[in-house]
């Protein structure tokens, strides 16, 4: 059986490098950042961007588009664009019962992340305002943090 | 012992029609699909929506279960293309079908059947209850299913969980030991398909250990079920000392199994490990990456295809059309890999188990290709087709149905 197998993991290989030139691996020159964008947004994005990729990107994928059916997008969501306090408490606690996601149509809730430390949900959470919430601003670890404080 | 196979050429012809020089060359015919030798497929009817699973009756007509509801189709001049089409009924699902006279249909809660009088295209009878009350969940929760000869109802009641985790999908967290979810999901219940208004309760649990049997067939040629069962995810960011992404990518096989009564196939206790080419115990109850379950305890499955390309469809072949090493062999319709991220997702494509006697009988061939082109960014959402259902036409010609768009294509063997 290995043959084939490693062949057509070959070819695949082949067709999703070009994605991954085209989608994944120059996120500087294909995004245009937003002037308003803080300094620490760009300065947290690379380890932001590596600790996305490990939690968060086998599910909502490396485009931040989510997976129909399955998992929703985070691009251009009400989460990412709007409060850091609440997106934090939101990734904090998961599930699908938190506000606006009562009518997701996505079939897998969402784990709690709480066992990420709060510099770690704060890069995340930078990195993905900036890049699939339209530029917005660095969540800093005292926002995170105060998101954990709210938890019952 | 499967250097012969056909999957790297078709494979590789793949890839290289998802690059943008190649591209129109492969549209030129097939849609854009690459098939075996000798085959050819047109499309049939398009633009349906999320379609699923097929279902096609002895004077032709065309049956499709989809997100957006139940769809007739005929073909009155018989040129090989859908000229009559009639959305009808409530049911949003994915399995579909026929048995006698009545087109059984299934969604997330129950199945249902409808009457197929002589004559007509959508059914005008109402629709009837044959099991329902099924628990409402999101994950796992189209309620496949299949029927023997003599009516006897085979539901897949998948497990809305990936592992059994105490705390689902969390980093580190353990499995429930003895999972209860198995209790009521996580395998099949048989029922009467003859019999109306049944609960699940009127079920018997039938096999376990099946975390989502979605592709599940009765073959008629050897009198047993079979299912091809989607494995679970995440090996790699649950137990990250154990695994890593590219593990996760690759080492969980989807089980190809023949299903008995009272058979237990090992979710989520174990799966089976295509690097090792054994079953290992889950992270979440011992396993060490290596270690295996009792032996015996667990079948080994009859092919382990690769982690995560979602056998959605699964058919026995006994048609006219094919090659006679087509017959009694299996036909796999892989809906394609989401949980392979960050590693390239793989799947989408339609698969031929050559069998014999119940058995595989040599290594698997990918039959269809091409239906994911170059999917944009790794995504599942960028793919052009996903196939998703197949069935077999009164004249041995194969129908298979996307979820993109809802597509439906017939493929034919010409060479004589």
């Amino acid at each position: 059986m290995n043959a084939p197998l490693k062949l057509v993991a070959i070819a695949v290989t082949l067709s999703g490098a070009a994605c991954a030139v085209a989608g994944g691996e120059s996120p500087a020159p294909a995004a245009t950042p937003a002037p308003a964008a803080p300094a620490a947004a760009a300065e947290a994005a690379p380890e932001g961007q590596r600790l996305y990729a490990r939690h968060c990107l086998p599910c909502h994928q490396a485009d931040g588009g989510g997976v129909p059916n399955m998992q929703p997008p985070i691009v251009d969501g009400t989460w990412v664009k709007g409060d850091p306090q609440a997106l934090a408490l939101f990734v904090l606690t998961g599930g699908f019962d938190s506000a606006n996601r009562k009518d997701s149509d996505a079939h897998n809730p969402m784990p709690p992340f709480a066992q990420l430390s709060d510099q770690d949900l704060a890069g995340i959470l930078t990195y993905i305002r900036a890049k699939f919430g339209g530029g917005g601003s660095a969540v800093t670890a005292g926002q995170v943090a105060a998101a954990r404080a709210t938890i019952k | 012992m499967h250097k012969s196979s056909l999957s790297p050429v078709v494979s590789l012809a793949a890839a290289i029609g998802g690059l943008a020089l190649a591209a129109p060359l492969l549209a030129a015919d097939n849609d854009g699909l690459t098939l075996a030798p000798g085959f050819s497929a047109t499309v049939v009817q398009e633009g349906l929506g999320a379609g699923r699973h097929l279902a096609i009756a002895a004077n032709g007509d065309i049956y499709l279960a989809s997100r957006n509801g139940l769809v007739a189709m005929r073909d009155k001049d018989k040129d090989g293309k859908v000229d009559e089409t009639a959305k009808f009924g409530d049911v949003n699902g994915t399995g579909i079908e026929i048995y006698k006279n009545w087109l059984y249909v299934s969604d997330n809660v129950g199945v249902y059947r409808y009457p197929l009088k002589k004559g007509e295209l959508a059914p005008s009878g109402a629709k009837q209850i044959v099991v329902a009350g099924f628990p409402v969940e999101r994950q796992h929760a189209d309620k496949t299913f299949t029927l023997d000869p003599k009516g006897t109802l085979y539901v897949n009641v998948g497990a809305p969980s990936n592992s059994c985790q105490e705390k689902d999908r969390q980093e580190g967290s353990l499995g429930k030991n003895p999972c209860p979810i198995l209790e009521k999901y996580g395998g099949v219940w048989v029922f009467d398909g003859n019999k109306l208004d049944q609960t699940p309760a009127n079920g018997r649990r039938f096999a376990t250990g099946m975390r989502n049997a979605v592709a599940l067939e009765w073959n008629v040629g050897q009198n047993s079920l079979y299912s091809a069962i989607h494995g679970r995810d995440s090996i790699d960011t649950l137990f990250p000392a154990l695994y890593n992404a590219a593990d996760n990518a690759t080492r969980q096989a989807e089980e190809f199994h023949k299903i008995v009564d009272g058979g237990d196939y090992g979710w989520p206790y174990t799966f089976f490990d295509t690097k090792l080419n054994k079953r290992v115990l889950a992270p979440e109850y011992g396993g060490d990456a290596k270690k295996e379950p009792e032996a015996g305890k667990y079948p080994d499955p009859l092919v382990a295809f690769p982690a995560h390309w979602a056998p959605n469809d699964l058919l026995f072949y006994s048609g006219k059309n094919f090659p006679a090493k087509y017959q009694q062999g299996a036909f796999i319709a892989f809906h394609g890999s989401w949980n392979r991220a960050p590693e390239p997702q793989a799947g989408y494509k339609v698969v031929f188990q050559p069998m014999k006697d119940g058995k595989p009988n040599g290594a698997y061939e990918v039959f269809a290709d091409g239906f994911a082109g170059e999917m944009a960014d790794n995504n599942p959402r960028n793919a052009k087709y996903r196939p998703v259902g197949l069935a077999v036409g009164p004249d041995g010609s194969l129908y298979i149905a996307d979820s993109q768009k809802g597509r439906i294509w017939r493929v034919t063997y010409d060479k004589k």
